[in-house]
């Protein structure tokens, strides 16, 4: 091989990359619009963008799977969490990690960055992304996910716990939140009944008890089977 | 040391290594963020996020500082001219040593940009981008007068001009976040697996042909094949990172590809660098400086190559994407391909601008195998973790933090490491800025 055949290689080798990789490139740009709903890219999602930069949240969580790995990824943050789980966690992380081992900083976000923070990510978790991460794919179960729908059977109260935001705070199999209790073996120590009371009104069982009375939130149906399928957990 | 300019490389050297010390430093401090809690009034101050962005962005300004005091010490041998003007490499220097502190310092006060890598506000982006002018004019206007062109010069400035250019698509706020990944590897992959390989390259090139004394003509037919593989399987190559973004479809294909090819051009990397020290026409003078050359060589071969391989097929992707496997095998092979490279060239530059022949190498190997030895032990315990995660986390799909729980103890043995590393770091700067000619051997 002579260094003009090696010099050939090179020129060929580069432009034929590169034709392929900027074709692709316009072809993206074509059917970007319909795989990331442009349709609902609003201002206000592009708000909730700038929000997301200046507060550098991407170096510590990814999106897309991209960014830092320090925190959870964001790309279904709406559908894992629900809108109020982000609010609180943005509001209070002091509250919402007081339990775990890792802490997220509390930047005095204000409220409406935080509306505009929950759009951007309502919209970024309708992008059609093959189906990516698989811990949030609704072709497959988590594993808390499992054991409600193993549950649900006998006990609706599964749809009910996840439905009204007990898992803000509460986990399942490591699914939920830290600022109370893990709640896998709950119906051990309690039953049905005095998981009842205890979610009406937390202090009148435990004075030292930090959860909020769950008044309005929850019918009495609705409390009554959350209860039976919390005590089934044992 | 033949051309008086050549100088001036040195001070980008020295500029560079303090930089590379403090990147560690905040690297532990980072690990110690995975190992420990934090107390929340920590936390709120300095955050993870702030000592990350520190951490990525010291490591690209102390390698491309490294990267522009290599050019600048191999342009007037290749060029056999002094540069155009050391005056503006000084402006250059001072330049961006000056911007790269100021946003360091801005993002303790959280003035940024807020995407990863790219942290730095746009108002010091065009710092960075006249700074970059005004090396490629200097570097380019001393090849044009000198009229002595090879293909290690071209690569050389073909690689420069291309990596000024990909910086210019950081720059904006896009709206849409898929196309502002789309354009965020422009920059971050399109560099290291393009115009920082074209560099790399060049450089590798020209220390190798002057160590082994291997004719001008062999090296520069290898080198055009490299690089011809280099581009061919990295430019498409980029479709691995499309995988999951919302993009097409066939980017899958693309990704897929491509980037299962990008291990040759690195194998033949390795293959004729030992051909080369087979063939020598010269005496090894300075081992240790012949040593950094194979290291870099086989290194960058596993880190790039290999980790990068093992998850770039989209099935494997699909679980280990943006987990700590990633971060493995961006140590390794940052580590491997540049760090390694620039301090070849530290220690390949270095003694000839401090006029000694034959340096003492005995700290030097130390640092040399100190480093190596916890760079891959870091590999391997931060590739545990990330295996652990994506199993636990992504195949099980239990909660994050448990699989954070589980993988707390692999990144408590990264940070044990990095002590080490950063040991074996002290002792090659230190070496570094105090060589000393070897005593003659009896």
């Amino acid at each position: 091989m002579t260094k003009k055949i090696a010099f050939w290689i090179f020129l060929i080798g580069t432009l034929s990359s590169a034709a392929v990789f900027l074709g692709a490139t316009y072809d993206t740009h074509r059917q970007v619009g319909a795989l990331a709903n442009v349709d609902k890219l609003s201002d206000q999602v592009v708000a909730g963008k700038r929000a997301f930069e200046k507060y550098n949240c991407n170096d510590c969580h990814t999106i897309l799977g991209f960014g830092g790995y320090y925190a959870p990824d964001l790309t279904k943050v709406v559908q894992r969490v629900g809108e109020d789980g982000i609010r609180f966690r943005v509001k209070s992380p002091e509250l919402a990690f007081a339990n775990s081992p890792r802490k997220m900083p509390n930047q005095h976000v204000t409220d409406q960055e935080i509306t505009d923070l929950v759009a951007f990510f309502r919209w970024v978790g309708e992008i059609n992304n093959n189906d990516w991460p698989p811990q949030d794919s609704k072709k497959r179960l988590s594993r808390g996910e499992q054991m409600m729908v193993a549950k649900v059977g006998v006990s609706p109260g599964a749809a009910v716990f996840q439905s009204k935001g007990c898992m803000n705070c509460h986990s399942l199999k490591g699914t939920g939140g830290t600022f109370g209790p893990a709640l896998d073996k709950v119906g051990a120590g309690m039953s049905a009944e005095e998981i009842e009371k205890y979610v009406r009104n937390p202090k009148d069982v435990d004075p030292d008890s930090k959860m909020p009375p769950q008044k309005d939130n929850l019918s009495e149906r609705e409390l009554d089977e959350v209860a039976r399928f919390l005590a089934t957990l044992k | 040391m033949e051309y008086r300019s050549q100088k001036i490389a040195y001070w980008y050297f020295a500029a560079a290594l303090p930089l590379f010390v403090l990147q560690v430093v905040v690297g532990l401090w980072l690990a110690a963020n995975y190992t420990f809690t934090i107390p929340q009034s920590i936390v709120n101050v300095f955050p993870f996020s702030t000592a990350r962005a520190i951490h990525t962005n010291l490591l690209v300004l102390w390698m491309l500082l490294g990267f522009m005091g290599g050019t600048y010490y191999i342009i007037p041998e290749e060029t056999k001219s002094e540069l155009y003007s050391t005056g503006l490499a000084w402006f250059q220097l001072i330049a961006l040593l000056a911007t790269g502190v100021t946003a360091i310092v801005g993002f303790l006060f959280g003035w940024t940009q807020g995407r990863p890598l790219l942290e730095i506000p746009v108002e010091l982006d065009v710092v960075v981008v006249i700074g970059a002018l005004v090396f490629l004019f200097n570097v380019a206007m001393t090849m044009i007068k000198a009229r002595n062109w090879t293909a290690i010069q071209g690569t050389l400035l073909g690689g420069l001009v291309f990596l000024a250019l990909l910086y210019l698509f950081g720059m904006p706020f896009y709206r849409n976040l898929v196309i502002d990944w789309y354009y965020w590897w422009w920059v971050i992959h399109l560099w290291v697996e393009g115009a920082w390989e074209l560099v790399t390259a060049a450089i590798f090139a020209f220390v190798l042909m002057k160590l082994t004394g291997v004719e001008r003509q062999v090296v520069e037919k290898w080198l055009y094949v490299e690089i011809g593989l280099f581009m061919f399987t990295g430019l498409a190559g980029t479709g691995h990172h499309y995988y999951w973004i919302g993009a097409p479809r066939y980017w899958l294909w693309i990704g897929g590809i491509f980037s299962a090819l990008e291990p040759l051009p690195i194998l033949l990397m390795v293959f004729d660098t030992m051909h080369h020290v087979k063939k020598r026409q010269e005496k090894i003078v300075n081992p240790l400086t012949w040593t950094y050359a194979i290291g870099c060589a086989v290194l960058h071969f596993i880190g790039a190559g290999v980790w990068g391989f093992a998850h770039t097929l989209p099935q494997i992707n699909y679980y280990t994407h943006g987990s700590q496997v990633t971060v493995s095998h961006g140590h390794l092979a940052f580590f491997g391909a540049y760090a390694l490279l620039n301090l070849m060239t530290f220690y390949f530059a270095m003694p000839k601008l401090k006029g000694i022949a034959e340096y003492d190498d005995r700290r030097g190997k130390i640092g040399f195998w100190t480093m190596c030895i916890a760079m891959m032990i870091m590999g391997l315990t931060f590739g545990v973790a990330g295996v652990l995660q994506s199993y636990i986390e992504r195949v099980l799909g239990m909660g994050y933090m448990v699989a954070q729980g589980y993988m707390r103890l692999w990144m408590g043995v990264t940070m044990a490491a990095g002590v080490f590393f950063l040991g074996g770091l002290l002792t090659t700067v230190v070496d570094l800025f105090t060589l000393r000619p070897a005593k003659v051997r009896a």
